[in-house]
């Protein structure tokens, strides 16, 4: 008798993906070996078991969320798509160059008009501190942060002293401390960005992360 | 291949590049249908793959952000269901290669609230059984090395033939044929054992 069937040769033929002559020789072979049979049948057995594992159903939530973080994409999309769309408008079309290039030199006289009404911010009093100072010329206030936020890395978060913390933790002390720069914190901040909007003014993030409840912050 | 399914794949792709033009466009609604259709294959490949139900749903987000930032560029010379895969077959590799290697048994980390097997039309013995048998083959399938791991879960979980395999993994169909060999070999002697 001829040597047996490789499991490779086996494994393609019951998926039926040999070609024609090779299919032919496999077949002889079969017929005439009872153990190539036997592991060509034990093969089947385990395919059945592989395909009879039950499929687990995505959570109900989980369109949503790829829903919300898509529209907060296609928000930027957008206004990445307008923004060229102005600029080539105003500057591409030769119709309208004209009036673009009037359209931007006002921009820039009005520009400098309020510059010169803003009284001059004073020199800081140590080199070494960062002073960030916000001046208003006209309307209202910029407003604080809210208090709750919506949809960050799929989250609605709780502002709680310096804290944002992930609701339905707010009782739960964090079991693991992680910072921006470390690569666990590095890991956070690839998969879920819009955290450093949380991050920037100093505030901490408290939230569920893979099984345990994570406190980053920027150091 | 006979007409009926040549003629089945060239209405597919149209279909298919028909979706990314209308992405293109501005239609929203282009991938929210991509979503419908292909949700449930990438959420069980990214459980089949990392083996943790929580970590497979963050996957599964993830992916489909990439998809829906590069559906546009698709341009139906593969199928979108193998372009897809492809997105989250390397996404599962390069986030996983960066957490954990696959070692945790499956079945054990589901949390509170997240979803049953429970079939209502099996009795509670054989639901046991299946149960068990499952368990065994999916801790077997979680012991293979990534790269049998995911042609077998490709061929025999997901249906792809060798072909599209092989354009999922970026592979030649030889090595495809090898890799599902060996890991269903592989997975056979572990269950053995």
């Amino acid at each position: 008798m001829k040597r047996h069937l490789s499991t490779e040769q086996l494994s393609s033929y019951m998926d039926g993906e040999v070609e024609h002559a090779e299919t032919r020789e496999v077949e002889v072979h079969l017929a005439s070996c009872p153990a190539c049979r036997a592991r060509l049948s034990s093969m089947r057995r385990l395919v059945v078991e592989i395909r009879r594992m039950e499929r687990p159903v995505p959570p109900q939530d989980l369109a949503y969320q790829v829903k919300a973080q898509v529209a907060a994409q296609g928000e930027v999309r957008t206004l990445r798509t307008r923004a060229s769309d102005l600029f080539r408008a105003v500057f591409v079309q030769p119709s309208f160059r004209t009036v673009g290039a009037m359209g931007l030199a006002a921009a820039v006289v009005f520009g400098f008009l309020a510059w010169q009404t803003v009284p001059p911010v004073p020199p800081p009093h140590d080199a070494g501190t960062q002073i960030v100072t916000v001046r208003t010329t006209f309307g209202e206030p910029p407003l604080g942060l809210p208090e709750t936020t919506s949809e960050v890395a799929g989250r609605e978060f709780v502002l709680s002293g310096d804290r944002w913390v992930q609701k339905g933790l707010e009782w739960k002390q964090p079991d693991s401390r992680v910072v921006v720069a470390s690569p666990e914190g590095q890991d956070m901040i690839n998969k879920y960005s819009d955290l450093m909007l949380l991050l920037t003014d100093g505030s901490r993030v408290v939230m569920q992360y893979r099984l345990a409840t994570v406190e980053l912050s920027k150091g | 291949m006979g007409v009926a399914t040549v003629s089945a794949v060239v209405h597919d792709l149209g279909v298919d590049v028909e979706l990314a033009e209308r992405h293109r466009s501005g239609d929203v609604r282009a991938f929210n249908e991509v979503y419908a259709r292909f949700e449930e294959m990438v959420y069980n490949l990214a459980f089949r793959l990392s083996g943790n139900y929580e970590e497979a749903a963050d996957l599964t987000q993830e992916i489909f952000l990439r998809v829906y930032r590069h559906l546009g560029s698709f341009g139906g010379r593969s199928s979108l269901k193998t372009w897809i895969f492809r997105i989250a077959v390397n996404h599962c590799r390069d986030r996983l290669s960066r957490w954990r290697p696959l070692t945790q048994p499956l079945g054990d980390d589901r949390g509170e609230g997240e979803v049953s097997y429970a079939d209502p039309s099996r009795g509670p013995e054989e639901l046991a059984v299946a149960a068990d048998e499952g368990r065994r083959v999916a801790e077997g399938l979680a012991r293979l090395p990534p790269a049998f791991r995911e042609a077998v879960v490709l061929r025999d979980i997901e249906g792809l033939s060798y072909e599209e395999i092989a354009e999922v993994l970026g592979v030649r169909i030889g090595t495809v044929r090898s890799r599902i060999a060996r890991g269903r070999d592989q997975l056979r002697v572990l269950l053995e054992t």
